[in-house]
């Protein structure tokens, strides 16, 4: 058996990249990514960790969708163009390894596409939120986004190759994109926000490219006029799908398996007292974007608490009293709820009445005494238990932390030196 | 190195008489569509021309020359190698234009060649890029090298993907359909081309236009719902109908009454009414002359259904299948 050609085999895949990436459709979207994550990092105060997680996090969705659908259309595109039944003809043309290179090549260029979008992340940061720059989270949010964003490329890549249509591939990427948006707990199953579950991930895009590469190899030897679409594999697709979402959703809470480098990298830079609080842009029950920029000269009274925490329901209700309290004197109050779940936010909210900002932050706590959170800004303010009460300035300066309760008098006692400063 | 047009076809230094032989071709496609039904040819050096209608399974069976699709059944043999058993083998002596020809719109010419010669183990740079201009210079596409695929004209596209069959200089070369769509001009110029490039090569041509092959095919066969019902010279083909092609001068109103008489090969419109072509032993109308049979008139007899009058090609002693 002769021996592949390496250097063959690179520059082959040199041209699969280039054709990959040529196009202004490759350059519009690392545009379009790279203006969102530079719109994600640029709160005030954000924190190179803080930024590239949540470059991370909106990148991860936004490529995943891609990847779904670049691999998609690109099968479609091989068979509108004929170009494989070229290359195939070719003495050092395989099905197998044609499929390979193609996905490694779309693989790298959405990879290309996030480095695009940390480096619109890390603009942002350096420019407006002018906070110290790290190149080590940013790596890190790499690591995140490679294999997430492979396992939905192999999606895409083996659905197209399946049914031999790109129509199915754009029903898959239409399925990354609304259910992760709508169902967080089914998020957590397709892993887009941690990337904790990273063996499976690489499994999950192993097995597909495999698979992806034997239905390939298959449909171009049997490829005739009226062939027929491999239903039973769509079916099987379509169930292990299910069964997958399903265990999941009853599955309860889904443990952190080992330690997260990106949140570790977040808390060492975790906000101390008089430092300045690291900004953000949360959403409100409304699905209003709102940040601490919004209120800016005011004394804020800044609370971190969970709904299944029973101590947050009593501390939410003395904040309402609080904001009308102290309302005179400038202070503006903000809760930001740290949740799995945008909607257990809202009954809280339509209680609180509009003294109160209630905004919601993606992440989870797993009970008093044993508390770990994964919610980024959570840790990036140094929170270890919920929940927790930040006074700042009108400079946005922490001026004290306090746990569980509102104590008036710790309120009063600081208040004039917000004003102060 | 090797300098610019001094090159025999590979498969010609390395195997003398290089033919292509088919032997009880069968093809079933998954969904039970039978495309090919047992089909047995041997193909010179020379142009060889495939003529059928669409769907009668030239496509079919040109992909499996090509080492692109299984046979179910039978054997074929490029250059006496199998290519069921050794497509790599087949695909060092084979060059191949498919029918819906295309590339990545966004490559150039002459990047698209690099990438397709680099598959075509060509690994040193100077000897692709000689390749590369050599095969551009010969499709006269030299001048728009660095222009890219997408903004090509269907017949510069054509000419492209003549370029990348003669890349590896192959001692077979397969094209499918290579003529449909192209305006007469480009037609006549990728005739001219082909002629050119036979020389030493086995040279097989798909096509449901007939005069494609009249003007440049030497032998050629008719597939007819994948069967093969001729196989032969265009002599071969036309001897049997000399003597037997006649054509009638007739008013308008007499051409249906004239079909249920004789087998039609083609009805023209002329000066004084119309004239019908037919075939037949022996001819009894008034108007009807004899006349030279042609291709069409041959293509036309060959393609008809079993319930035609008894085929000249059936008869002992006439060229078969």
């Amino acid at each position: 058996m002769r021996r592949p050609d390496l250097a063959r085999l690179g520059a082959l895949f040199a041209w699969e990249c280039r054709i990959a990436t040529r196009g202004a459709a490759f350059w519009g979207l690392a545009g379009a990514c790279a203006l969102l994550a530079l719109w994600r990092a640029s709160a005030h105060g954000t924190t190179a960790a803080l930024a590239a997680y949540r470059a991370c996090e909106a990148l991860l969705v936004g490529l995943g969708v891609l990847a779904v659908f670049l691999a998609g259309t690109s099968a479609g595109r091989d068979r509108r163009t004929a170009a494989e039944q070229s290359v195939l003809s070719k003495p050092e043309g395989s099905a197998p390894s044609l499929a390979l290179l193609r996905f490694a090549a779309l693989w790298l260029s959405l990879l290309a596409i996030a480095v695009i979008g940390l480096a619109g992340a890390s603009l942002g940061q350096l420019v407006f939120a002018k906070t110290p720059w790290n190149l080590y989270p940013y790596l890190s949010a790499l690591g995140r986004i490679a294999l997430p964003v492979g396992a939905a490329a192999a999606l895409g890549f083996c659905l197209a190759t399946a049914f031999q249509t790109p129509l199915a591939s754009a029903a898959a990427a239409i399925y990354w994109l609304v259910v992760p948006l709508s169902r967080p707990h089914i998020a957590m199953a397709l892993d887009l926000t941690p990337s904790q579950h990273w063996p499976a991930a690489a499994l999950l895009m192993v097995f597909l490219v495999a698979l992806t590469c034997v239905l390939y190899a298959r449909a171009v030897r049997d490829r005739g006029p009226r062939s027929r679409r491999p239903a039973w594999v769509a079916a099987a697709l379509l169930v292990a799908f299910g069964v997958s979402a399903y265990r999941v959703a009853v599955s309860g809470e889904d443990l952190l398996t080992g330690p997260d480098p990106i949140l570790s990298a977040i808390q060492s830079e975790s906000v101390e007292a008089d430092e300045r609080a690291p900004g953000f842009w949360l959403r409100d029950a409304q699905n209003r974007f709102v940040g601490l920029d919004d209120f800016a000269g005011h004394p804020i009274l800044l609370v971190f608490w969970g709904p299944a925490v029973t101590s947050s329901a009593l501390l939410l209700s003395d904040l309402e009293q609080v904001a009308e309290e102290f309302a005179p004197s400038g202070l503006r109050c903000i809760a930001v709820c740290v949740d799995r779940d945008p909607a257990a936010m809202r009954p809280f909210a339509r209680e609180v009445g509009p003294q109160v900002t209630v905004l919601w932050d993606r992440g989870r706590h797993f009970g008093q005494g044993t508390y770990a959170a994964d919610s980024p800004l959570a840790v990036a303010y140094g929170v270890t238990d919920l929940p927790t009460v930040y006074l700042l300035d009108a400079n946005r300066h922490v001026v004290g932390q306090t746990f569980g309760q509102l104590d008036r008098e710790w309120l009063t006692s600081r208040l004039p030196r917000t004003a102060e400063r | 190195m090797v300098a610019k047009g001094a090159r025999a076809p590979v498969g010609a230094e390395e195997v003398d008489g290089v033919q292509v032989e088919i032997r009880g071709l069968r093809k079933v496609y998954p969904g039970g569509v039978t495309a090919l039904q047992g089909i047995d040819l041997t193909i010179p050096v020379g142009i060889f021309g495939l003529v059928g209608p669409n769907g009668s399974g030239k496509t079919t069976l040109i992909r499996i020359v090509a080492t692109l699709l299984e046979p179910t059944a039978g054997e074929v043999f490029v250059g006496g190698h199998d290519v069921r058993k050794n497509k790599a083998a087949v695909r060092e002596l084979l060059g191949y234009l498919p029918e819906d020809f295309g590339f990545y719109p966004n490559l150039t010419a002459y990047e698209m060649l690099d990438y397709l010669a680099l598959l075509c183990r060509v690994n040193a740079r100077k000897e692709r890029q000689a390749r590369i201009e050599q095969a551009l210079h010969r499709v006269n596409l030299d001048q728009v090298a660095g222009q890219r695929v997408g903004t090509f004209s269907s017949g510069m596209r054509r000419r492209l993907g003549i370029a990348q069959a003669i890349l590896n200089d192959p001692a077979v070369l397969v094209m499918d359909e290579p003529t449909s769509g192209l305006d007469p001009e480009e037609r006549v110029r990728l005739r001219n081309l082909l002629a050119e490039l036979a020389g030493q090569r086995v040279v097989i041509l798909s096509t449901h236009i007939v005069n494609d092959i009249a003007t440049i095919g030497q032998r050629l066969a008719i597939i007819r719902k994948g069967a093969c019902v001729f196989s032969g010279t265009l002599s071969e083909l036309l001897g049997p109908l000399r003597g037997r092609t006649w054509i009638i001068d007739i008013g308008e109103d007499e051409v249906s009454r004239l079909r249920e008489q004789y087998y039609v090969t083609g009805v023209f419109r002329s000066a004084t009414g119309m004239q019908v072509r037919v075939l037949a032993d022996e001819m009894s109308h008034p108007k009807g002359y004899a006349a030279e049979p042609t291709l069409d008139d041959a293509y036309v007899w060959a393609q008809a259904e079993p319930a035609r009058p008894a085929s000249p090609y059936d008869q002992p002693g006439g060229p078969s299948a």
